[in-house]
């Protein structure tokens, strides 16, 4: 009993390491831009077909992958910025929720089109591989991408806290206004915000793609178990989002282990509607930190 | 209607005119099922418009409303023998009392975060009556008996039936829109939809109001889900709380103007146009085309017209008239 709980937990952690970089690419964006990005699971999935791409036709290892899938979705990210969102900035709820939630479903169904709704896979030479710690068993992909998920956050954490851009990005999310009067340059920040977020976004394709298939609806897991974790760990708060992300993880798994194989999700859903029950500021509080 | 213009009274009974002739007149048989997914749609539209246009509260989760609509006249049909048209009024019932506490849990978050807690509510009811097989079919879903020619129990062999009840529940969600837009309550969505903090100050009862609507809103969605089932004959967790139902409900509006009167039919009428185009002309058998014209509309609306298509036809109706009143000096301007 104590083993299969463990297990479980394990299991939640590793998948929450994934959580946790498209929930924190979207509370990065909602906190410094000021807007919630439907989207941000298709961008995973675009990094889980980039991944795959090069994988199959080019025989790139997915780790490898990284170094382009991140920059690729980088670049996209500060294209959106330029050519979508700013459009879109200060013009109400309505234009902002529904030009990135279209956004997802275009790149979806363009995916579709695309790519058809097979699901693809990889077979790469640690798929099946796993290590054991006692009797809790730990598969081999799975702990290289949460820990190179959790490398990737501590990474954004000190580039927020220690360099100047990054500060930039932290006053425009405490107040934008007063951000400008100080000098900075609200364009060039959102645009590294969104390029940041996306580029997180591309990270975790990547790191899925051993283990996890691609197809084109794969985002609507990640956006939606992102969006109960940036509720849960407070809106904007990157330190929330990614520890959300992880209770997310377990919880999944818990609920997957001890009521259902597919009860995930309704474990996930009924986390977020108490959580707007009892505690709509999320569980943590607080900015951007 | 008093308040109507002569003219525009004449285009509404010209428009009345052309619905109530249109089945007598077209005679192939996928044009009036067009017609009757573009009335359904509209009316889905005006639906969500009530809460979604004149109030601003964006919901991403009709759907919730369309499937206990449909589920709840389609369990009273084959579990208990009792009518759809009792059974379409119940579920709209049902659907009123569901929407109080997803609306007191969702109306706790604003904006983006509540599109996305009404999705999420949306989600949990599907995985709930999929997992609800005693009296609800599960993931399998079920048909509708055919019972023939039956019109007590809401089945027709002739599509004209499905036309012309499709059109009065359209009918009546324009007109309950038309009555709410000139009432107080018109003033009180619009000013929550302008900014809610700015109503509540000057004494709107905002809670009250968006529970209201929200309330009106779901009954009416929940008719456009019975409807639905009927027509269709099938009933499954995934059809009636279809995330494209949500999805739809929204997009006519926005396509069409948000917070007007006309903006849902015009919109749907872009819409399943293009839809029942692309339809015949590359089949039905390539995934992905409708939605990615849907979003295409929809981004290009956005962007470039975020009040909507009704705006843009309204200006050219206006210059055409104008034009024909005031003519021109010198011919050769023209």
């Amino acid at each position: 009993m104590l083993v299969t709980v463990a297990q479980a937990v394990v299991n939640g952690l590793l998948i929450g390491g994934i959580y946790a970089l498209v929930s924190i690419g979207v509370t990065l964006i909602f906190g410094v831009v000021k807007i919630v990005n439907f989207a941000q699971g298709e961008f995973v999935m675009i990094g889980m077909y980039i991944t795959f791409f090069l994988a199959t036709q080019l025989g790139i290892d997915p780790l490898l992958s990284l170094v382009i899938s991140m920059p690729v979705l980088f670049a996209v990210g500060v294209l959106m910025q330029r050519f979508l969102i700013r459009r879109v900035l200060g013009l109400g709820d309505m234009p902002q929720i529904f030009l990135t939630f279209a956004l997802s479903l275009l790149l979806t169904n363009v995916a579709l089109l695309l790519f058809t709704a097979n699901y693809r896979t990889l077979e790469t030479p640690y798929t099946d591989a796993s290590i054991h710690i006692g009797p809790i068993y730990v598969p081999v992909a799975k702990l290289i991408a949460f820990v190179v998920a959790m490398v990737l956050s501590a990474a954004l954490w000190v580039f927020l806290h220690t360099t100047d851009l990054g500060k930039a990005m932290r006053a425009a999310a405490q107040n934008r206004d007063v951000a400008m009067l100080m000098g900075i340059n609200p364009d060039r920040v959102f645009s590294v915000a969104v390029g940041v977020a996306l580029a997180l976004a591309g990270a975790a394709g990547s790191l899925l793609m051993p283990f996890y298939p691609a197809y084109p609806m794969v985002g609507q897991v990640f956006v939606l178990m992102a969006f109960v974790a940036v509720v849960l760990g407070t809106l904007g708060n990157v330190t929330g989002a990614l520890i959300a992300s992880l209770m997310m993880g377990v919880a999944e798994s818990l609920g997957i282990q001890f009521v259902g194989a597919d009860s995930g999700m309704i474990v996930v859903f009924l986390m977020l509607l108490l959580t707007l029950a009892f505690r709509p500021n999320g569980l943590i509080g607080g900015r951007v930190r | 209607m008093s308040g109507l213009s002569t003219s525009g009274r004449l285009w509404l009974c010209a428009l009345v005119a052309i619905a109530l002739m249109l089945p007598l007149v077209v005679a192939s048989s996928f044009a009036v099922d067009v017609a009757i997914r573009v009335l359904l749609f509209a009316f889905i539209g005006v639906a969500w418009n009530l809460m979604g246009g004149y109030a601003k509260q964006l919901s991403l989760g009709h759907a919730a409303y369309f499937g206990l609509g449909a589920y709840t006249s389609t369990i009273l049909e084959i579990n208990f023998d009792i009518s759809p048209w009792l059974g379409i009024i119940a579920g709209g019932f049902v659907a009123m009392l569901a929407s109080l506490p997803i609306g007191a849990l969702c109306f706790r978050l604003r904006g983006p975060y509540f599109a996305i807690a009404t999705i999420a509510t949306t989600q949990v009811l599907m995985l709930l009556f999929l997992k609800f097989r005693d009296f609800a079919w599960g993931a399998e879903g079920t048909t509708i008996p055919n019972l023939g020619d039956a019109p007590l129990m809401m089945q027709f062999e002739t599509k004209a039936a499905y036309y012309y009840i499709a059109l009065a529940m359209l009918a009546i969600g324009l007109a309950v829109t038309y009555r709410i837009e000139r009432s107080w309550m018109g003033y009180y969505l619009i000013a929550i939809g302008e900014d809610e903090d700015a109503a509540e100050a000057i004494g709107v009862n905002a809670p009250r109001v968006k529970r209201h609507i929200y309330a009106i809103s779901a009954f009416l969605t929940a008719l456009a889900g019975t409807f639905y089932v009927q027509y269709i004959y099938f009933i499954d967790p995934n059809t009636a709380f279809s995330f494209n139902i949500s999805v739809e409900a929204a997009l006519v509006s926005i396509v069409g103007g948000i917070g007007t009167l006309w903006g849902p039919v015009i919109g749907t009428v872009l819409v399943e146009a293009t839809s029942a185009l692309l339809q015949s002309w590359l089949g039905s058998t390539v995934g992905g085309v409708q939605l990615t014209v849907y979003s295409l509309i929809l981004i290009a609306v956005i962007l470039w017209r975020p009040t909507g298509l009704l705006g843009v036809l309204e200006d050219a109706y206006r210059r055409i008239v104008r034009d024909r009143a005031r003519p021109r000096a010198n011919p050769l301007d023209a």
